[in-house]
């Protein structure tokens, strides 16, 4: 099962996932990329059933792109996610649900975020975890997957909210190493997203 | 493990003089791995009506919009604030509606309804997931500390309590029932609604 | 095969579920120790009075609760033990002994376990009252309150409040909260849990039986005649045990 992390720090979200795809025991792929950007200030990782997890980001992904044409603002990550939620809501009690389980990291830059005071961060990160049944909550810091029984607590003592982003990469670091340590399926590379002011970047995870 | 208790959490409402309280623990898990401890289950209907879902959240998220969408439909149309129990009565068939799949949630609702003279009149009344609303003349219950917060409840409520000493009440109520529930807890949040205005406070508990 | 076969019964259930309550809380020179009557199976009441709570001596009340069959072979097991004891020893057995008896017994059923939560309370000997809860396996442990069977959930965070004083803080600059609380209001704690649990729980109901443990250095040999109490202990120089009965809801 895959591992997602996210966590918010001042003025940025990091979004973090493992790149491994398998089938049974088998790696079929070292790198995959399992985050998404989904608009200048958006992106979501996701994980759960193959397939499924593909199927749901890409039509997602289409979906509020189509909604980036057809308005001239940008949708905030607050609507994003609960469009997305609602999606995956009415998917639980269809014929065959998506099983996706997804973290939406966002970067809400309309002027009611601008926070007083600290107008230079240019809007506030904002970062939901969402789950297979359409459960939506707004959190400093989420995991999905095995990752989580081991990154939560890690970050329920580490994590800041107005850390730097080398004070958070090296948070997200600790979450990384303490799965590489503790899990016996741990997977080897993962991948990080920022996105802050400027949008959102591939960032590289600390060795 | 049963779907009701998927994410955890309780509600409860009860009675006073002249006013209401509701009230709700802040914990959402995954089973017994907590995710969030800052998941409000109260929501507003209008100054004087409130209610709270227990349940499965993504149930309590749809249910919430569905609500809501009810509500403004009803207040465009008759031009006025809906009454409690009328906002009961609705979420009842709203519930109902999904007789066969249910919606896994279980409401709980506290206001204040007007009399003919003027007055206020505390309401408060419960549903189970299909819609089976239960008026109670003393309090309400909701969530997987149900059983603990109808013994606590049951031993510290009493008729016409004033809305200080009915705050403590449900306060007291509520702490002590979610101490005793591992899917329950991490706070709480409570709402005292009086003819003029609305108390809102957040509660430390033991935070495990 | 011949196709008529008759059904073979694949699985054989030794055990049920009575309901019923027990609650036991310690005071400083004192127990009060105290159950419903009512047996259930199911939605079935099968007797409104089936008591739950034995005196064992003069210092010792144990309340079973759970399956009643297995309460009452376990009640008899113990009280021929204790009359083993007295004969061998000439005294009662103390109360911490007992509760230690009570483990060995459960445990020696491991693997066909009394199916019983029991809570012993009485008067230790150095004269302070005492509550011990086992589980059926024979884990206990000693606590100054313990509710336990249907309405458990109910009553012991009512009990956490209202003994603990759990999510209560004492008036600044004001005294603590009391380690022990006075005997009319313990009694007047249990009576207000089972009126409680009556309310609410389908199982728990018809008579309150509360038996109360006095130690010597209890300042009060006797009760309050108001509580309409029977005295049920054999010396006049040792503890003294007294049962209320008090009526609960029968529906």
């Amino acid at each position: 099962m895959d591992i997602l992390f996210g966590l918010c720090g001042k003025g940025f979200v990091i979004l973090a996932g493992d790149t491994t795809v398998a089938h049974s025991i088998v790696k079929m792929k070292n790198d995959e990329d399992k985050i998404k950007t989904l608009g200048p200030h958006l992106a979501m990782a996701y994980s759960g059933e193959p397939g499924d997890t593909i199927q749901f980001a890409e039509y997602i992904e289409r979906n509020l792109r189509l909604d980036q044409i057809r308005n001239v603002h940008e949708r905030r990550p607050e609507a994003s996610a609960s469009w997305i939620r609602s999606s995956l809501a009415s998917s639980l009690r269809s014929r065959r649900p998506y099983s996706v389980n997804i973290l939406v990291g966002g970067f809400d830059i309309s002027s009611a975020a601008i926070v007083e005071g600290q107008e230079e961060l240019g809007g506030t990160p904002k970062l939901y975890w969402l789950d297979y049944l359409g459960t939506k909550v707004e959190v400093p810091f989420g995991a999905h997957g095995y990752g989580s029984y081991f990154a939560l607590s890690l970050l329920d003592r580490y994590h800041d909210p107005n850390a730097s982003v080398e004070e958070a990469m090296g948070t997200l670091k600790r979450c990384i190493d303490e799965v590489s340590k503790r899990l016996v399926v741990s997977p080897s590379k993962y991948k990080a997203k920022i996105i802050d002011k400027d949008g959102v970047r591939d960032i590289e995870i600390p060795v | 493990m049963s779907i009701m208790q998927y994410n955890g959490g309780s509600v409860i409402a009860m009675k006073g003089k002249e006013c209401v309280a509701i009230a709700s623990d802040l914990r959402l898990g995954n089973q017994a791995l907590t995710i969030s401890c800052n998941h409000e289950k109260i929501f507003p209907v209008s100054d004087r009506v409130y209610y709270g879902l227990a349940g499965l959240a993504t149930d309590v998220d749809t249910m919430r919009q569905r609500l809501r969408y009810r509500v403004n439909m009803y207040t465009i149309k008759e031009e006025r604030e809906i009454e409690p129990e009328t906002f009961a009565r609705l979420t009842s068939s709203a519930l109902y509606e999904h007789r066969f799949g249910p919606m896994f949630v279980e409401p709980v609702i506290a206001g204040l309804s007007k009399t003919p003279s003027g007055g206020v009149e505390p309401f408060i009344a419960a549903a189970d997931l299909i819609g089976c609303l239960n008026f109670a003349k003393d309090f309400v219950v909701a969530g997987t500390a149900s059983d603990k917060l109808y013994g606590v409840a049951e031993g510290l409520w009493e008729p016409d309590l004033e809305a200080d000493d009915l705050f403590e009440t449900i306060s007291q109520t509520l702490l002590n029932a979610v101490d005793r529930d591992a899917y329950s807890g991490w706070g709480a949040i409570v709402h005292v609604i009086t003819k003029d205005k609305v108390i809102t406070r957040k509660l430390r508990g033991r935070m495990d | 095969m011949d196709g008529k076969t008759a059904p073979q019964m694949r699985h054989f259930n030794p055990y049920s579920d009575n309901g019923g309550t027990i609650l036991a809380i310690a005071g400083q020179d004192f127990a009060v120790i105290a159950g419903d009557t009512r047996q259930t199976v199911g939605y079935e009441i099968q007797t409104r009075y089936a008591p739950k709570v034995f005196r064992l001596n003069d210092k010792a009340v144990l309340a079973v609760n759970g399956f009643a069959a297995d309460g009452n072979m376990f009640v008899k097991k113990v009280k021929q033990k204790l009359e083993m004891y007295r004969h061998a020893h000439a005294k009662d057995m103390p109360l911490r002994a007992i509760a230690r008896l009570i483990q060995t017994m459960l445990y020696a059923q491991r693997f066909f376990p009394y199916y019983v939560y029991n809570i012993l309370g009485g008067i230790e000997e150095d004269g302070s009252g005492a509550v011990y809860s086992f589980d059926p396996v024979g884990s206990y442990e000693r606590e100054s309150c313990r509710a336990a069977g249907a309405a458990q959930s109910l009553v012991q965070p009512f009990l956490d409040n209202q003994i603990y004083f759990k999510n209560q803080q004492p008036i600044p600059g004001g005294p603590p909260h009391p380690v022990h609380l006075p005997l009319s209001r313990v009694i007047a704690l249990v009576t207000d849990s089972f009126t409680s649990a009556t309310e609410r729980h389908i199982e728990v109901g018809d008579e309150l039986e509360m038996f109360i443990v006095l130690s010597r250095s209890h300042p009060q040999q006797s009760l309050d005649p108001r509580l309409n109490a029977t005295e049920v202990s054999t010396t006049a120089s040792g503890e003294k045990v007294f049962v209320i009965r008090r009526p609960l809801k029968r529906d």
